[in-house]
């Protein structure tokens, strides 16, 4: 029983985390040869910031956002979130969204929304409570009762992305989210990402190949290139918020835009 | 599906240990050898039953009715099948009884192709053409749909002919379906006639296999069992075999 | 005229057919006993078929229990190790192309003309397929899926638990439906071959006094028995469709004769 259950809380400070990859190196053994896929990759990610990885095809990024997830383990090297190292999954500190929902398609949006809840035993009602709470914050109010196939693409990746947030992680990350989604899906998730960015104070660390959604998003966009894979370039973007459509054709957000695709031409 | 050798080298183990347990079972006396011959003795006996001329005759039956069966069953599901699948309104209205029949256990009618045919040739064909027509049908509307509508589109856009069509878009796609197909009816279809041999007959190896279980002739009713799952097996490998090399048509 | 009414006119055809043309002595009754005179027979022997059906009916829920809880067991577990399905998947499905019914004599000299050997054929013939069923569906659980449920640290119990087993429901169901097929098939045919009781031996015992009615009364009693098993599985699949769409997509033509190979039989 919660005696203080109709006193209305104070609003607990934004929950961020710190990312400290240091020296990362990532080597697969094939039969016939290693391949490297990272090496000797450091990054500093402070809490709160929304950094973007992008690069063509094979610089490994997707593989570095898995070991900062704890679900691949680093050849060499450390990262430490909130200055503890991830060995494995710890949902309490990230959440991810994959480039499919991969929602359970036997389970309502709320049920999957309260899936990583049920996984540690929480009790029902309060399940049910957060599962509306992140519904409604990714603007799925009143979808709770449907089942995944019954949601257009952008619905389930946002039923994914508030699957993401239920357990409150002070860092999401996302693996090219929207990247099997249409043009105008992809705009508008991208507007609506960065408003949930906004109200939960979250550190985002987000991979594409979209050079625009890169810039668009990002405080920090990272570039790095294949064979072996590590980074190119930081870039900080200054354009300030909230991002405006208008922006993506003005000159600062070309100029960008024209460092990166510099970088990923020269590693193609 | 892709072996490496020692696969391949761990599957034939496990064909050898099971023979090797067999051995032991029976000579050890841990079994009865008189319900369970060693593996030894049946694969003599087994040597012994192929020379026989009533063992080849028999065999020589089973064949010609397993032959009859999938000649008439072939051409002719094939036939509806391909109407099935072109014909609209034919598959609206027979798919679902198909569909039905296809389901519901064939083996149960056997009674009545004896009580129709009597005893002897035409009833073992019939049943086998029972058994196997269905499945016939299934396959070749599936194959026949297995064939993309946008390689027809190209073929007619570049203006192929009614003859270049069928022989350079539909035969080839359908080739892996087909001998699919194929192996499955024969499956089908030796079981058909089998059944309908041990059931009822004078001849043929089911017959003969039934009669030596009810004369308690183990080695021989092993052998015969051993015989009768090499033949098929060897035949379902071949085709296996044949569908792995054009299988790079299939998309 | 519109499909559907189409067929319903051929389904009612048929049984008219089936009423007229042994009646107006087209047909001869041994070769096609009219409709009323079938269901008439079954009527009068009403006692007779009860009893076998019990037989029946008790040797098929054995063995099913046999077939396919081992089908679904060994299936999970080869289906989930890759090296053992590597091995032994080509050997099973090698298997399946052996007429099992040569097994029956073998199992009639181990174990009589009982109720054992109906027993033992039976598990196996409708064994292979739920295992093989088992095993693809095991197979076909999107690996985003389990990659998903790793992240939120899932334990591997909770994997299994949350994500194959419920994953897995459709195929394994679609395995039952086939395996118990076969099962019923595997305990009426051993019966009509060798035996003392049971529905397929009242079916071969009227058959060989050449009485068409009482073996077309036995025929469609079997009939109804899998057509009835058939609708109740296929009932629960619809009820469990929103499953399905947790399956990637195959090679659609490769697998629906695959699956069509699972039918029964014979």
């Amino acid at each position: 029983m919660q005696p203080l259950a109709n006193v209305t809380p104070l609003k607990p400070p934004p929950r961020a985390g710190a990312i400290e990859v240091r020296n990362v190196g990532q080597v697969f053994r094939t039969r016939s040869q290693d391949v490297v896929a990272l090496e000797d990759v450091s990054l500093d990610i402070k809490p709160g910031r929304f950094v973007v990885l992008v690069g063509p095809s094979g610089c490994g990024k997707s593989t570095l956002l898995m070991m900062m997830a704890g679900l691949r383990a680093q050849t060499s090297g450390t990262i430490t979130i909130n200055g503890a190292p991830i060995p494995q999954p710890d949902p309490d500190r990230v959440g991810v969204v994959f480039q499919e929902p991969s929602l359970f398609p036997w389970l309502t949006a709320e049920d999957n929304v309260e899936f990583p809840l049920a996984l540690r035993g929480v009790a029902k009602a309060e399940r049910r409570d957060k599962a509306q709470d992140m519904l409604k914050l990714v603007g799925l109010d009143g979808f709770g009762r449907r089942h995944p196939h019954e949601l257009s693409g952008g619905m389930k990746q946002r039923v994914s992305i508030a699957r993401g947030l239920v357990q409150d992680p002070p860092v999401l990350l996302m693996d090219e989210p929207f990247a099997a989604l249409d043009e105008q899906t992809r705009m508008t998730m991208g507007d609506e990402l960065l408003r949930i960015w906004a109200t939960t104070g979250k550190t985002v660390v987000f991979v594409t190949h979209s050079l625009t959604e890169a810039v668009y998003l990002a405080d920090e966009v990272i570039v790095m290139s294949p064979r072996p894979g590590r980074i190119v370039d930081h870039l900080q973007v200054p354009l300030p918020r909230p991002r405006t459509y208008e922006m993506l054709s003005g000159d600062a957000f070309g100029a960008l835009r024209d460092r990166i695709w510099r970088h990923i031409r020269k590693s193609a | 599906m892709q072996a490496t050798l020692t696969i391949k080298l761990a599957r034939v183990a496990i064909v050898i240990a099971i023979f090797a347990l067999w051995e032991v079972l029976s000579r050890t006396g841990l079994v009865n050898s008189r319900l369970l011959p060693p593996a030894s003795d049946t694969l003599a006996t087994l040597a012994d039953l192929l020379q026989r001329a009533s063992v080849q005759n028999d065999l020589m039956v089973t064949a010609s009715e397993v032959l009859a069966a999938f000649a008439l069953a072939v051409p002719f599901g094939a036939l509806i099948g391909f109407l099935l699948a072109e014909n609209r309104y034919f598959a609206d209205v027979a798919k679902p009884l198909l569909f039905f029949a296809f389901s519901i256990p064939k083996s149960i009618f056997l009674p009545m192709f004896i009580l129709v045919f009597g005893v002897g040739f035409a009833q073992k064909v019939g049943f086998g053409f029972f058994s196997t027509i269905f499945i016939v049908i299934m396959s070749t509307t599936t194959a026949v749909e297995s064939v993309k509508v946008e390689h027809l589109t190209v073929a007619r856009s570049y203006g192929a002919t009614r003859a270049q069509t069928a022989f350079r878009v539909y035969l080839p796609s359908m080739l892996p379906v087909l001998l699919e197909a194929l192996r499955i009816s024969m499956i089908f279809n030796l079981t058909g006639v089998i059944l309908a041999e041990m059931y009822a007959s004078r001849d043929g190896i089911g017959h003969q296999i039934a009669t030596w279980g009810e004369n308690f002739q183990m080695k021989q009713l092993l052998a015969g069992v051993v015989m009768v799952a090499a033949i098929a097996m060897t035949f379902n490998e071949l085709i296996r075999w044949v569908e792995t090399r054009c299988s790079h048509w299939r998309t | 005229m519109r499909a559907k009414t189409l067929r319903h006119l051929i389904v009612v055809g048929l049984i008219v057919l089936w009423e007229l043309l042994p009646r107006a002595g087209l047909i001869p009754e041994l070769f096609l006993p009219s409709l009323s005179s079938t269901l008439l027979a079954g009527w009068n022997e009403a006692a007779e078929y009860g009893h076998a059906l019990a037989v029946t009916l008790y040797e098929v829920a054995v063995s099913m229990a046999f077939a396919c809880g081992g089908g679904i067991l060994l299936g999970a577990i080869v289906g989930s190790l890759p090296r053992p399905r590597l091995l032994i998947m080509p050997m099973v499905s090698s298997l399946y192309a052996v007429p099992l019914v040569i097994l029956y004599p073998v199992f009639t000299v181990w174990l009589g003309i009982g109720s054992e050997s109906k027993i033992a054929f039976a598990s196996i013939y409708g064994f292979l397929p739920t295992m093989l069923a088992t095993a693809a569906g095991i197979q076909t659980i999107d690996p985003q899926l389990l990659l998903a449920a790793r992240s939120m640290g899932a334990t591997l119990n909770q994997r299994l638990v949350r994500v194959i087993i419920p994953a897995a429901i459709p195929t394994v169901l679609s395995g039952l439906r086939v395996g118990g097929a076969l099962v019923i098939v595997g305990v009426v045919v051993s019966e009509m071959l060798i035996s003392s009781a049971g529905i397929g031996y009242l079916i071969s015992r009227y058959r060989t006094i050449l009485d068409s009615p009482h073996v077309f009364a036995g025929v469609l009693l079997v009939l109804f028995m899998a057509i009835a098993f058939n609708t109740a599985i296929r009932w629960i699949e619809r009820k469990a469709a929103i499953w399905q769409t947790g399956m990637r997509a195959g090679q659609n033509a490769a697998d629906e004769i695959g699956s069509g190979a699972m039918q029964p039989a014979t």
